[in-house]
């Protein structure tokens, strides 16, 4: 099993109210976001400013997408992904990848803050905290999903834009390599994310006042 | 201006700092749960708290009780009586588990190092930045010995304000009204800057507003989502309307602005401003040509049909429609007849379409469209706006006698307010109306007496009413001004005193929506922190002290108990709506209300007993009759302002916080690009966007969700910012809101304004 984000950006709405969600039961610093929301065709996901040395992976370049500005969106945390940097950089094993749901998560009590896995996570996904000279990230709400909860990302989403999936299962083959368009996701990166993508598309009909 | 923003600060942070408070809470045990990074002295709650599992926490019953559609009902999660999380209720079919961005920041909301934590009077004068701490009982005392000097030398208190209005719509929160009813004749600003003009269209055509349940929108056929935006302000009703263009139905966006929920539409149509009542003039005279009306619905629950046809054969030009809604005309024929074929059919008309100088004539017509194609009292149909139905509470927490001898206002007007006011029968007395939507110019011109204090609650003057150089004055002028609230805001920086008021975790309430049917207990799910207070207890402290310095001078209850106070508002009506038999009930989850279909046993509350197209009160306070077309406010500056509603606030709250700077730090104003390069603007640089009432700088984003001549800021008050749209827009009024409000609404949307590059 590998469980996975799918997520829809036919439905997203680019609330925030994942991301702001995982900040409600995580509380992180101001500044740090586990999860994000990333509007399609504006953002260099490589580039986020948490990641604070550039990766070794070269990015495919994003798919072109002529979206209107602010209304399209993936929300993307942890890709969980199939072979992590994270775990295989962590020299203390704080990082680990539970063999059963394939969930990849950090133990802040064991991590002694050395940054490995924020260097070495191709996506941005693994963040710094400077004032607890500590890494943290999404583990999937594993102790949520443990106590027969869902994640609160998927829980607070008003329109279901994500689900978790289990992207071993046949029935999600069709996901399988769909990069997303207008976001630089390393979807070849060698890490193998899991995150797994519906695209958004315009309405069928629009009609903008001719111009003058 | 000496204001200095460190001095503030300071006092705003230091009194109690972060650290001393949880110093408190150390001793007192409650920390040894927290991971270790909390107990450094800073302003955030420190990564990471840990999720021990649904039975290591006590939970509580909340409601998110501002100014939002969704009135969303909440789980908070608390231990060792620290807020930890909170979830939206799985109870409410309409929540669904949980809340918007705003809900989510809750928590951050309550620990904000930014809070109000206990009294302050600015001593060096209104702005000047001067700031003391002060006791309870010294701010109370100086507030209680003010009132009682002004009734002894105006012989009345009409001298004393209040302006409040929706940071809070819990119903116990009325006692704020209660306060200023217990102390004798007062003056109100009364009105509403949200929603009258609609109010009063729809109350013209159907003797009320009232709304079907949202939730029923899954199964209708079709779906125009007129001038109104769900997936930024009502995002729990999207799942509805994604449902019901899941099963086929058609989704159609109007709007001046590509919206996000255009974006997710079926169909997306850009109208200019302000000539949607036009445009459903139109559309019913296609469907009644094409013989696509219900006549038999019409015919039995109608009045004035035949009149409104007549105006629509002689007054409607359908080439003219297109003209001037800038819509081609197949467009609109194809948009009206496919509206009239699929049934049930509805349209949701949004608050910003009303916020024209023709804004109630303009929901009079879409409602009238809707009758028209007979989906009014249909389930899945109707012409929604909003509803005040579940709000049949006993208001007690209002409803406070006068003290005995009180004098009160006589003036030309006569004996003026709503239900809301607490008129007094009994009396040849009134409180004193003044217009909300004119505070500046109505506290400065009101005279004998004049205003002299005023009382700020669940509101932020500043950020919300208009023209700020006025209000500056009219704050300047008076002898003390009295703001309670959770933050140091602008309107806090022109107060005398400023009092800390409890978060919805910290008191109980009861909690209902002007959109869906779901009643929410509130519970107190935490003691208060610092030294804040609800607006109850504030209002039982003034009390007090004003019946210590003169007996029977306050009627209002010397000391309260939020919760009794909430039990209180509870009476067998509400109890029969929502099926139960005790409020105690309401801790196992929020409860909807029994299933109604707004009119569709065909009474109408209007004179007539029918829907009205033609309307004699209409005609008798604003004019027209019928549903007539009104040109909208012409153009006096280059391009036009819009101002709606963000997602990542409600009105002046949620966007100051911390978290929500994380996901959006900074205004922008949206331009379109044919308009940017005329002025040679390029994204992301700094412009100055300016007219008659002032002028903001801020960046550009380039964008045709807007159209060309027409600028967009969203309404928002940041911490770190001063920015402020509603420095641009003037008082004009819209055309209705008088007759249910006591006051016509805003024409915000009818603000002009020009920009330039910096
Ligand atoms: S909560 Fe859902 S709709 Fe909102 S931004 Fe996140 S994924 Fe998108
Ligand atoms: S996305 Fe980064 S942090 Fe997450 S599992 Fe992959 S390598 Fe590790
Ligand atoms: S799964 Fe949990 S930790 Fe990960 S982004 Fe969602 S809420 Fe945050
Ligand atoms: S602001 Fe509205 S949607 Fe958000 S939590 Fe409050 S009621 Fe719910």
């Amino acid at each position: 099993m590998q469980k996975a984000f799918l997520v829809d950006g036919s439905l997203c709405l680019g609330c925030n109210t994942c991301a702001m969600a995982c900040k409600n039961q995580y509380h992180q610093d101001k500044g740090i976001l586990w999860r994000k929301v990333r509007e399609i065709g504006a953002e260099e996901y490589h580039n986020d400013n948490n990641n604070i040395l550039p990766t070794l992976v070269s990015y495919q370049k994003a798919p072109k997408a002529q979206m209107p500005m602010e209304r399209f969106y993936f929300s993307l945390a942890c890709n969980h992904c199939e072979n992590p940097a994270c775990v295989a950089v962590c020299p203390v094993g704080a990082h680990t990848k539970d063999p059963e749901t394939g969930i990849c998560k950090h133990d802040q009590t064991i991590c002694i803050g050395c940054g490995g896995c924020v260097k070495a996570c191709p996506f941005g996904a693994s963040k710094f905290n400077e004032k607890m000279n500590q890494a943290e990230k999404c583990s999937m709400c594993w102790e949520r999903q443990a106590d027969g909860k869902t994640t609160a990302c998927v829980q607070s989403c008003p329109v279901g834009a994500i689900a978790i999936i289990d992207l071993h299962d046949p029935k999600y083959k069709e996901y399988a390599n769909a990069a997303p368009i207008g976001i630089d996701y390393a979807i070849n990166a060698e890490t193998k994310p899991s995150t797994r993508f519906i695209h958004p598309t315009m309405p069928k009909e629009v009609y903008r006042l001719p111009k003058g | 201006m000496s204001y200095s923003k460190e001095n503030v600060e300071s006092i705003v942070n230091n009194g109690i700092s972060r650290r001393s408070f949880l110093k408190g809470l150390a001793a007192s045990g409650v920390l040894s749960s927290f991971p270790g990074g909390i107990l450094q002295a800073n302003e955030d709650l420190n990564t990471k708290i840990p999720y021990l599992g649904e039975k290591s926490y006590q939970t509580f019953r909340n409601a998110c009780p501002r100014n939002c559609y969704d009135t969303c009902s909440i789980k908070t999660y608390v231990k060792d009586g620290v807020m930890q999380f909170i979830e939206g209720a799985q109870e409410s079919t309409y929540t669904r588990g949980g809340c918007c961005v705003k809900g989510n920041s809750y928590v951050k909301r309550v620990y904000s190092a930014r809070r109000l934590k206990y009294p302050m009077m600015q001593v060096g004068g209104k702005g000047s930045g001067n700031w003391k701490r002060i006791s309870w009982d010294n701010a109370i005392d100086i507030i209680a010995k003010k009132l009682l000097e002004m009734k002894k030398e105006d012989g009345t208190l009409l001298g004393a304000a209040l302006t409040k209005y929706s940071g809070n719509f819990g119903i116990t929160h009325y006692g704020i009204e209660g306060m200023f009813n217990s102390i004798g004749y007062t003056t109100r600003l009364a009105g509403t800057p949200c929603w009258p003009a609609g109010i009063d269209a729809q109350n013209l055509d159907m003797g009320d507003m009232w709304c079907n349940d949202p939730e029923e929108m899954k199964d209708s056929k079709f779906i125009i989502l007129w001038g109104v935006n769900p997936a930024a302000n009502s995002i729990h009703s999207m799942k509805y309307i994604y449902e019901a263009k899941k099963k086929g139905a058609k989704v159609v966006v109007i709007d001046p602005v590509f919206t996000e929920a255009a974006s997710k539409a079926s169909q997306y149509i850009q109208i200019k401003a302000g000539t949607d009542g036009l445009l459903a003039l139109g559309m019913a005279k296609i469907i009644i040509e094409a013989g696509l009306h219900d006549q038999k619905w019409l015919d039995a629950n109608s009045k004035g049909y035949k009149e409104y046809k007549a105006y629509l054969d002689k007054e409607i030009k359908l080439e003219n429609v297109s003209k001037i809604t800038g819509i081609p005309l197949a467009m609109i024929k194809e948009l009206a007849l496919s509206f009239a074929k699929a049934k049930p059919a509805t349209i949701w008309m949004g608050y910003g379409m009303q916020r024209h100088t023709n804004g109630g004539s303009m929901i009079r017509a879409i409602d009238a469209f809707v009758a028209v194609s007979g989906n009014i009292g249909k389930y899945a149909g109707g012409a929604r706006y909003g509803h005040l139905s579940t709000w049949g509470f006993n208001y007690a927490a209002l409803s406070m006698p006068k003290p005995e001898g009180s004098v009160g206002y006589t003036g030309p007007e006569g004996a003026k307010g709503d239900v809301a006011q607490g008129k007094d029968a009994k009396s040849n007395y009134t409180d004193r109306f003044l217009n909300i939507n004119k505070t500046a110019r109505e506290l400065l011109n009101a005279k004998e007496p004049k205003v002299r204090l005023l009382w700020v609650a669940c509101k932020n003057v500043f950020a919300q009413d208009f023209d700020r150089n006025q209000l500056i004055r009219a704050f300047q002028q008076l002898d003390l001004v009295v703001v309670a609230d959770q933050f140091f805001n602008e309107t806090a920086k022109w107060a005398d005193i400023v009092l800390p008021v409890a978060t919805q975790f910290e008191e109980y309430d009861v909690n209902v929506s002007y959109w869906h049917y779901w009643l929410t207990l509130n519970e107190q799910a935490i003691k208060p922190l610092f030294e804040v207070k609800s607006d109850l207890e504030i209002a039982a402290m003034l009390s007090k002290r004003m019946n210590q310095l003169q007996s029977g001078s306050c009627t209002f209850p010397q000391s309260v108990d939020t919760k009794a106070m909430m039990a209180k508002e509870f009476n067998p009506g509400i109890y029969e709506q929502f099926g139960i038999k005790s409020w105690e009930e309401l801790k196992n989850g929020p409860v909807k209300a029994k299933a109604v279909i707004p009119y569709a046993d065909g009474k109408f509350k209007t004179p007539s007993g029918k829907f009205e197209f033609y309307s004699d009160k209409a005609l008798e306070l604003f004019g027209s009759a019928l549903p007539a077309y009104l040109e909208v406010r012409k153009p006096y500056d280059k391009f036009r302002m819009t101002s709606p509603h963000s997602r990542w606030s409600l009105h002046s709250q949620f966007q100051n916080l911390e978290w929500m700077e994380d996901v959006h730090p900074e205004p922008y104003v949206y331009i379109n690009p044919d308009d940017a390069e005329a002025k040679m603007v390029k994204e992301g640089d700094t412009v100055a966007v300016f007219n008659k009432q002032g002028l903001l700088r801020l960046k550009a984003k380039l964008t045709d969700n807007v159209q060309a001549g027409t600028l967009l800021m969203y309404e928002q008050w940041y911490n770190n910012n001063i920015y402020n749209v509603n420095e641009l827009v003037d008082d004009t009024s819209s055309d209705m809101g008088a007759f249910k409000t006591g006051a016509p609404g805003v024409a915000l949307h009818d603000t002009f304004v020009n920009f330039r590059k910096l």
